[in-house]
C-alpha cells in the first residue's frame, strides 16, 4: 500500500471490534458508514456535531446535578423512613470503614461520570470556538483514559436489583433522582454510541485544518 | 510517498488514529500518547494485574459480602449464598442476574485473557477460526457489568440502617471490587498488536 505522507493515514479506518482495516469515504450528513465485516459503525458523518454534542453534554449535566442532590429512593420498613442520594452510597462505605470500596465506587459512579460530560461539553464547546487546539487535544486523550470507568448505567441496575431484593420487607418510594439518573443514562448511553471519540478528532482536525491553511 | 504494509498498520488505543508499526516506540502522530511502549516485556504486565485479580477473587468468594444485622443477630451471606437464597425465594431473575455478574461474567473473563495471554505467546489454537480481536473486545465490553454485586451492597448497606436491622457491607465487597478493578487493568494492559503478530 502505498501512501503520499503520514497525514494520508487519517483517511484510513480500522474497526475498533474485529481490526479490519478500511479505507474511510466520503458520506452524505447524518449517515453512517459500516463495517464491511462485523457490520459495527465505524464512524457517522454529522455536519453540526459541535452543537448537537453541546447540548447533549450539557442536558446529561442537569440531569446529573438533579441525580445527586435529589434522594434517589425512599423506602419505609417498620415506620421508619429512610432515603438514600447518590452521594450517599459512597459516602455511607466511607462511613463504615470501607474506603477502598467506598473510593472506587465514587470514582465509578460520580467522579468519571461528572468529568465525561464536563470535558465533553468543555471540548464541543472549544471546537465551536474554534480556540484551544492544545487543550482540546489533552481533554480528549484525557477523556478516552476515562471513558471506560464510567459506570452509571451498572449503578441503575444495581439500584433495580437492590430494590427488588427488599419487596416484601419495605414500602418504596422512586425519588425525582431515580428518573434523571434514568434520563443521564439514556443520554449517557446515545452519546457514547453515536458520539464515537474519532469523530470528535476527525471535527477537530477539521476546525483547526482551516484556521491555518499551510 | 511511502510504502506501509497493511498488518504494518496498527490504531491507536487512546484516539483511535490508525499509525504505522515502528517496532519499539510509538507515538501516536494525532494524540502523542505512546501505542503499548514495554515492547520487552509484553505480556508480563497484563499477566500480574490478572493474577493479582484472581487472588483477589478467592477472598470475594469466601467472605460474606453482606452482613445482617436483625435485632441483634448477625448473619451474613457470601457472595453464591446470596444467589441461592434469592433463588430460593423464588425471585430467578434477579438470581440470574446476580448468579451471572458475579459469578460467570469474571471467571469467563479470566479464562478469556489467561487463553489470550496464552495464545499470543505459544501459538495455541492458531488454526482455530476464533477471532480473538472479538473475543477481547467482548471482555472490554462485558467486564464492568461484574460492579452490579458491589453497587447493590452499597445501596443496601447505605438504605437499611436502622436501629434493629442494619445491613453492612462484608469483606467480600472489598476483595470483589478489587478484583473487578484489578482485571479491568489487565484488560486495558493487553497489548492487542500480539493478537495480529500470531494470528
Amino acid at each position: 500500500m502505498k501512501l503520499e505522507n503520514e497525514d494520508a493515514l487519517d483517511n484510513l479506518v480500522i474497526c475498533h471490534r474485529c481490526h479490519t482495516l478500511h479505507k474511510e469515504i466520503t458520506i452524505e450528513d447524518g449517515s453512517k458508514a459500516c463495517c464491511r465485516e462485523c457490520g459495527t459503525v465505524l464512524y457517522r458523518y454529522d455536519s453540526r456535531l459541535a452543537e448537537h454534542g453541546l447540548a447533549l453534554s450539557i442536558a446529561a449535566l442537569i440531569f446529573f446535578a438533579v441525580a445527586n442532590f435529589f434522594p434517589l429512593v425512599k423506602i419505609e420498613i417498620l415506620g421508619h423512613e429512610q432515603f438514600i442520594t447518590i452521594p450517599k452510597t459512597f459516602v455511607g462505605l466511607f462511613d463504615s470503614g470501607f474506603y477502598i470500596v467506598g473510593l472506587i465506587c465514587s470514582f465509578l459512579i460520580f467522579i468519571f461520570p461528572l468529568m465525561i460530560f464536563s470535558i465533553y461539553s468543555v471540548v464541543f464547546l472549544l471546537l465551536k470556538l474554534r480556540i484551544g487546539e492544545k487543550l482540546s487535544k489533552e481533554l480528549l486523550v484525557l477523556l478516552s483514559h476515562i471513558m471506560p470507568w464510567s459506570m452509571s448505567d451498572i449503578f441503575l441496575i444495581s439500584i433495580l436489583v437492590a430494590l427488588v431484593k427488599l419487596i416484601g420487607y419495605a414500602q418504596i418510594h422512586m425519588g425525582i433522582a431515580f428518573w434523571a439518573l434514568i434520563a443521564f443514562v439514556l443520554l449517557d448511553l446515545y452519546v457514547t454510541r453515536t458520539i464515537h471519540v474519532s469523530e470528535i478528532w476527525m471535527l477537530r482536525k477539521r476546525v483547526f485544518l482551516k484556521e491555518k491553511p499551510e | 510517498m511511502i510504502e506501509v504494509k497493511e498488518d504494518e498498520l496498527i490504531r491507536c488505543p487512546i484516539c483511535e488514529a490508525v499509525n504505522i508499526d515502528k517496532g519499539k516506540e510509538n507515538e501516536c502522530r494525532r494524540c502523542g500518547s505512546s501505542i503499548y511502549k514495554h515492547q520487552t516485556f509484553q505480556t508480563e504486565k497484563s499477566w500480574a494485574f490478572l493474577i493479582t485479580a484472581i487472588i483477589a477473587y478467592i477472598p470475594a468468594n469466601l467472605y460474606p459480602m453482606l452482613i445482617t444485622k436483625q435485632f441483634g443477630a448477625t448473619e451474613g451471606s457470601t457472595i453464591l449464598g446470596g444467589v441461592i437464597m434469592l433463588w430460593e425465594r423464588g425471585s430467578y431473575p434477579i438470581a440470574a442476574i446476580i448468579f451471572f455478574a458475579s459469578i460467570v461474567i469474571p471467571v469467563t473473563k479470566f479464562l478469556i485473557l489467561f487463553y489470550l495471554l496464552i495464545s499470543v505467546k505459544y501459538p495455541l489454537g492458531k488454526d482455530k477460526k476464533v477471532n480473538k480481536h472479538k473475543l477481547y473486545y467482548m471482555t472490554e465490553v462485558v467486564g464492568p457489568w461484574s460492579m452490579i454485586d458491589v453497587f447493590v451492597v452499597a445501596i443496601l448497606a447505605a438504605l437499611i440502617h436502622l436501629a434493629n436491622i442494619e445491613i453492612v457491607a462484608g469483606t467480600a465487597a472489598t476483595a470483589f471490587a478489587l478484583s473487578v478493578f484489578f482485571t479491568l487493568l489487565a484488560a486495558h494492559a493487553f497489548d492487542v498488536r500480539l493478537i495480529k503478530e500470531n494470528k
